[in-house]
């Protein structure tokens, strides 16, 4: 029997549309709770090949959304790429999965071995949007941008030529500014909804239809809101990216993070020069974060065990912790914030 | 910027420095010792001035002066060629990781045996500790620094090595810290010192200066002499400048040398630790530092300190926010931070130069205060 035999009943996809799915690459760029939905649904789906990337450790509080993983990951902390490639080839065993426990920077796109037809959108923090928005922009790739916070969620497809993320925001807002799933929370429905989203335009978009959705989709699933705001038909006029042929994310130098010589302490440079606002960050991060101590220089608090030192130009120190990678990845979630 | 870390590197370098080493690169371009033309010789005569220059200061024969990448080259080279199997080795608890790292790979690789002098009172060193050491544990040498790169604590070289010589002990003195302050003349085996620092030369550059030793070399290449032999040369220095030399820097540095005379260092010093002594006053007078300076009566113009609330880390990220440039940590220092009781956090270390004025410590001291 055709494991695929309901899904090629449907009209727009159709035999053809299947081969043209075995044939596709996917990345799947984050392995979070929307990483996790929707490469498992690409992979049920016959995508035939899926490169996954994520460089965080599966984590206790990451069940109660995140689909691929179990407690056994969480207890032993596996990384989320390589425990999520091996449920997905459980799942299905003709998908090729390569997982790639590594950093998604500028440096890590110019390495993959070659492009793939799609990149989906799965991260937690917006410098890394900008950054596959740059990519995908220069090299000609479509994208799937989508988040959740809270129980909202927006999505949208960006297509070579645009309109792109920095025609919506020229400029990553501040983490202070849009919060985070750590900071608001977020509710597994309001991921299923975009990765619903997400997956429907990925397959739309990998099988050549010409139904793929524009504009912005949104949904408060709380409140039982989903629309499609018809923002966005062509690009912004003032788009460095689809006027200028620019991409500054590209060329941002990369946030430093360095392990201070004999100490379990990491020092993170965000390689930019422009202030962070400590007490908005404070604010956000006053019911979440502990030990909250706010003096004229810096910012103190302890989250997932470590303590934070962020300082205004939005240096960071983190104590206890000694992987500068891991450093990043909660730079990255408690504050924020690059080019 | 602000910068306070003249025991990490000292800048700016004298204009002469950048200027001769523009003249290599500009006008000159070979190594000596490589070729017989007229550049080469130019090439050959900066390098054996500043080879004599070096060895006056050192109170060592030309021959017995080889350059290096630094004195980390310097030491490990050293460490490798005097200290055998077995071999016990006289140390202090002020030693640098160029010092520390090398001797805790012999002493696993060659099974020698460490003894740690610790700090002690106002010499810096209990020299009849020194004394029962050598007379206790026999020790083929001493290993030490001739001044601390946290606290800035001259240690007694010259008893040191009177005590070592008297003991038929060799005296290994790493004069990175002191070379270009003080008189370096105190009657060591060996000194190893590193040219980017007091001596305002350019990085990539040091020196080993001994008392006609038997130093075998420990790296083996070309050298520009003995051409037809397989074998590396076993004379000095070409024993042990194997490959090709760093000869801009060597340019740079005989500028430096040349530019500064060892009255003028002695006179540059006193005026810049009596800058350093103020600020370490007004430090002193404010809630919550801790002081850690030299009370050594020789002192090199570095001091630590730390802060009864803050990290050293969070200090240093606090002056950078303010482009004073500080170090923090424990500087690779590793064993001294015990006595301090500060191997948690290390230190915020102040190092200043001859040209660090005191209204840029008094700008300094003045964020502190408001901390």
């Amino acid at each position: 029997m055709d494991r695929y035999s309901r899904q090629h009943r449907i009209a727009g996809i159709g035999q053809h549309g299947q081969e043209r799915l075995r044939s596709a690459t996917v990345l799947v760029v984050g392995c979070g709770a929307l990483g996790t939905h929707s490469a498992d649904a690409l992979a049920r789906a016959g995508v035939g090949n899926l490169w996954l990337c994520d460089r965080d450790v599966v984590e206790w509080s990451n069940l109660q959304r995140q689909v691929l993983f179990t407690e056994a990951d969480a207890r032993a902390g596996i990384p989320k790429a390589t425990a999520a490639a091996t449920r997905l080839r459980e799942a299905n065993s003709d998908v090729r999965i390569v997982a790639h426990v590594a950093e998604c920077s500028a440096t890590f796109l110019a390495a993959l071995p070659g492009r793939p037809d799609l990149v989906l959108d799965g991260t937690d923090n917006f410098p890394t949007r900008y950054l596959l928005n740059d990519w995908c922009h220069a090299n000609r790739v479509p994208w799937i941008y989508a988040g959740a916070t809270g129980t909202e969620g927006a999505a949208m497809v960006v297509r070579p030529g645009g309109p792109c993320l920095r025609c919506l925001w020229p400029d990553a807002p501040a983490t202070a500014d849009v919060g985070t799933c750590e900071t608001v929370g977020i509710l597994a429905p309001a991921i299923a909804a975009v990765a619903a989203f997400q997956v429907a335009e990925a397959l739309k978009l990998l099988v050549g239809s010409p139904d793929v959705a524009t504009g912005v989709f949104t949904c408060d699933v709380w409140r039982g809101h989903y629309t499609r705001l018809p923002l966005l038909d062509r690009p912004s006029p003032d788009c460095v990216a689809c006027q200028h042929g620019q991409h500054p994310a590209l060329v941002a130098p990369a946030p430093m993070a360095a392990t201070l010589c004999g100490r379990d302490a990491v020092q993170i440079d965000p390689g930019t020069t422009a202030a962070l606002d400590l007490t908005a960050l404070a604010g956000q991060l006053a019911e979440v974060a502990t030990d909250l101590q706010r003096t004229p220089h810096l910012l103190r608090f302890t989250a997932d065990g470590v303590r934070f030192s962020v300082f205004p130009g939005g240096r960071a120190l983190l104590f206890g912790v000694r992987d500068p990678l891991r450093a990043r990845a909660l730079y990255d979630r408690w504050i924020g914030r690059r080019p | 910027m602000i910068y306070l870390d003249h025991a990490a590197t000292s800048w700016p370098k004298p204009e002469v420095v950048p200027a001769a080493m523009q003249r290599w690169f500009t006008d000159v371009g070979v190594s000596a010792s490589r070729g017989a033309g007229d550049r080469c010789q130019v090439a050959a005569r900066t390098v054996a001035t500043a080879r004599a220059a070096l060895a006056h200061r050192c109170s060592s024969d030309p021959a017995h002066v080889a350059f290096t990448s630094g004195a980390t080259e310097s030491l490990n080279l050293v460490l490798r060629a005097l200290l055998h199997p077995g071999a016990a080795v006289v140390t202090t608890a002020f030693e640098h990781s160029s010092v520390v790292r090398p001797l805790a790979a012999l002493a696993s690789e060659r099974n020698l045996r460490l003894e740690v002098l610790p700090p002690h009172g106002d010499r810096g060193i209990d020299l009849a500790a020194v004394r029962s050491a050598f007379a206790h544990h026999r020790p083929s040498a001493l290993v030490c620094t001739h001044a601390s790169n946290v606290t800035g604590a001259v240690l007694p070289a010259a008893e040191l090595c009177a005590l070592a010589r008297e003991h038929r002990v060799l005296s290994v003195l790493d004069v990175s810290q002191t070379a270009g302050w003080l008189d370096l003349r105190v009657g060591a085996d060996v000194l190893c010192g590193s040219a980017h620092k007091a001596l305002l030369g350019p990085p990539g550059l040091g020196f080993v200066a001994h008392r006609g030793l038997q130093l075998p070399a420990q790296k083996q290449g070309g050298t520009g002499s003995s051409v037809a032999l397989a074998q590396h040369p076993d004379h000095w220095p070409d024993a042990f400048e194997a490959g090709t030399p760093n000869t801009p820097a060597i340019f740079g540095l005989e500028a430096a040398l040349a530019a500064r005379s060892e009255a003028t260092e002695r006179r540059e010093l006193a005026a810049t630790l009596a800058t350093l002594d103020a600020f370490a006053a007004r430090l002193e007078a404010m809630d919550g530092f801790r002081v850690h300076a030299a009370k050594t009566a020789e002192r090199t113009p570095v001091l630590s300190f730390t802060h009864a609330r803050l990290d050293p880390a969070e200090i240093g990220a606090i002056l950078a926010g303010a482009d004073v440039h500080v170090r923090t940590g424990h500087h690779c220092a590793p064993w001294l931070h015990e006595h301090l009781g500060t191997a948690a956090a290390g230190t915020v270390r102040v190092s200043i130069g001859p040209n660090t004025a005191a209204a840029e410590l008094d700008f300094v001291a003045d964020l502190l205060a408001g901390l």
